[in-house]
């Protein structure tokens, strides 16, 4: 008999169980909690991708914690942040909200809303570029000039490039935002709302003590992703300001954008690693926060 | 309290019809359950009182106002709905207070309010839990709390038993009857039930396809239904119904045999159905037979034994006695008196007298 079949029922399937975890733990050892560890090590090391890494202490926080770019560059990420995030939850909702009473082609307007969330973010980036474009050639600009109203400069001012940036990205990941927000519509009984009707409550009392209520989970759950993703903004950024990355005058810049350039135009690894762990704990914390904040009391 | 009339009502949703006239009159303090089989028209009839489905034409009025027009909550009615409807992310407290929202009482007369209705169904001590540390039949009673509160002129229960267990909703049954003789206001019942329209109704309506059968006290719907729809849907087991002619001489059923019958056929003979409800029919001696067959199951029930008979090709549910069942595949004689039984045309399902 051989050793596997010595084993009792319950040992055969921890054998299994381990069988099929052994693959993903392998994975995420080796492509996430390796490079993880490796960039916090990093952090505390001089190293230029070619020569040899040299400890230095925490020289490169020090650094950082003194570059005025980085600190600009954190106030932009949170502007990103700050404004993407509860204006994308704000349309998403308004938009979900009155889309679930459409009845007239539903599944269609859906679609058209969700396509965004499907495109590139760098074709979009070109095209939203393109729109910004001064006349004779962007959308917006000629359109206010049919008006007789003056030149908007989007992307080359340095007030108007970050919401110019941030635009598109709120629009690219509507859809996605919207498509659960129905889900969380469609998931409240009706019968909640008969209830309520009978008992005549106002709709500003059925908007803020049922349907928010119990669409907090839906709630929180897009609040995380969508700070997430705000906070991580890059390519729409870099696409959008390519001759001059996080320009003007590093007014779009951010964080991502930062660890790119230490990291791939200045070489400069050990420090592109600090401003790495820098966002890990940003986002580490933000999401924590909010989490707390949400949860159910 | 109020009295509730229903003029002519008809509801269409496009072109298909649903509701095609109905007339009824409920008193004031009147206990009504419509019952019927699904979409017989029974839920629709009752949100068009509550105000959440429009008329398609007809009138409906509430304390001799026509409210055809106005909103749900001008009707002064309360519904309670079969998944209870209570929000689960507040306390039965706040769940109750809904119902008040709007009232113009002040805090401590509403809060009171609150207590009064909860001590009346015995959920004082649960104010302060969610609905989540609730039992089901607790649930129900949070529903039917939010309804109380209001003190409305009807009440009307859409299906609200249905989630419930087999021995809870006979309890929460009992509570309903005794809360209606409590309180006294006129109530609105829908189910599909009939045990539920039996036991808890001053008067049943029984429905099907969008019209009302009969309108009746459950004694009348049970033992004069005006036809066989109403005669099989009222009463378990269900009436038998044997096939048969009448013809000059009287009653011939399909196996030949006679029954004796005041009414004869004139001329031509007319086919019609025989009905006899399973506890009418008893086992007699051989020589007063009015069926014979062969018993094919006996289902004991304790105080009666229901004997399940094959009669020339029909299976016929007769009942026995509750301690000496009859064995299966033995042969039986069964009879009823002639004040039991019911005749109905066969073509029209009309009760025949």
């Amino acid at each position: 008999m051989s050793f596997y079949d010595r084993l009792s029922v319950r040992q055969k399937q921890t054998v299994w169980a381990w069988g099929f975890l052994a693959i993903p733990i392998v994975f995420y050892v080796v492509v996430r909690f390796y490079p993880t560890a490796n960039a916090i090590v990093l952090s505390f090391q001089e190293w230029n991708l070619l020569g040899a890494r040299t400890w230095a202490g925490i020289d490169n926080y020090v650094t950082l914690f003194h570059d005025p770019v980085f600190w600009k560059v954190f106030r932009n990420t949170f502007v990103y942040l700050l404004i993407g995030t509860p204006v994308s939850l704000i349309l998403s909702f308004v938009i979900a909200y009155h889309l679930d009473k459409v009845r007239f082609l539903h599944g269609t307007i859906r679609a058209l809303y969700f396509l965004p969330f499907m495109t590139s973010a760098v074709a979009m980036a070109w095209v939203w570029r393109w729109f910004y474009q001064p006349v004779p050639i962007g959308l917006f600009n000629n359109f206010l000039a049919s008006f007789g109203i003056a030149q908007i400069e989007f992307l080359n001012s340095t007030t108007n490039a970050l919401p110019a940036v941030l635009a598109p990205a709120i629009w690219a990941g509507l859809g996605f935002q919207i498509i659960i927000f129905m889900a969380g519509l469609r998931a409240i009984p009706k019968t909640y709302y008969e209830a309520a009707h009978i008992d005549g409550v106002s709709g500003w009392t059925i908007m803020s003590e049922i349907t928010l209520p119990l669409l907090k989970p839906t709630i929180v759950f897009l609040v995380v992703f969508s700070s997430i993703g705000f906070l991580r903004i890059f390519d729409h950024v870099f696409n959008m300001t390519t001759n001059n990355p996080g320009g003007p005058l590093n007014s779009t810049k951010p964080l991502v954008l930062m660890i790119y350039d230490t990291a791939f135009n200045s070489f400069d690894m050990g420090y592109a690693a600090a401003q790495t762990v820098v966002l890990f704990v940003i986002l580490l914390i933000v999401s924590l926060l909010q989490l707390r904040l949400l949860r159910d009391r | 309290m109020a009295s509730l009339t229903l003029k002519s009502l008809v509801k269409r949703y496009g072109k298909t019809e649903v509701l095609h006239g109905i007339d009824l009159e409920v008193a004031d303090g009147e206990f009504v359950v419509f019952v019927g089989p699904s979409g017989c028209g029974k839920s629709t009839t009752l949100r068009m009182i509550a105000g959440l489905e429009d008329i398609s034409s007809g009138e409906i009025s509430i304390a001799d106002k026509v409210v055809n027009n106005l909103e749900p909550k001008q009707r002064n009615i309360a519904m309670v709905f079969q998944n209870y409807a209570i929000y689960p992310h507040m306390s039965v407290r706040k769940n109750i207070g809904f119902g008040l929202r709007t009232a113009k009482l002040s805090r401590t007369e509403k809060s009171e309010r609150i207590v009064e209705v909860a001590t009346l169904l015995g959920m004082e001590e649960y104010l302060d839990r969610k609905p989540s540390a609730l039992s089901g039949g607790q649930r129900q009673r949070v529903a039917i709390g939010r309804a109380l509160v209001r003190d409305p002129a009807v009440f009307l229960f859409d299906e609200p038993l249905s989630n419930l267990d087999a021995q809870l909703r006979t309890q929460m049954r009992l509570e309903i009857k005794k809360l209606h003789q409590r309180v006294g206001t006129t109530i609105v019942f829908v189910t599909h039930d009939q045990v539920e329209a039996m036991t808890m109704a001053d008067r049943i309506v029984i429905m099907k396809d969008g019209y009302i059968q009969q309108v009746g006290t459950p004694a009348e719907a049970y033992h004069n239904p005006v036809n066989t729809f109403v005669a099989q849907f009222i009463g378990a087991p269900s009436m038998n119904m044997l096939p048969g002619v009448l013809d000059d001489q009287g009653l011939r059923l399909w196996n030949g045999s006679r029954v004796s019958w005041n009414l004869a056929s004139s001329g031509q003979s007319h086919d019609v159905i025989l009905g006899v409800r399973p506890e009418d029919l008893t086992p007699v001696p051989p020589g007063e037979a009015m069926l014979e067959g062969i018993i094919s199951v006996v289902e004991p029930l304790g105080s009666e034994t229901l004997l399940y008979v094959d009669i020339d090709g029909i299976e016929v549910i007769a009942s026995g006695p509750g301690r000496q069942a009859p064995e299966p595949g033995s042969r039986i004689s069964l009879g009823a008196t002639s004040d039991t039984l019911h005749l109905f045309d066969k073509e029209s399902g009309v009760a025949l007298k």
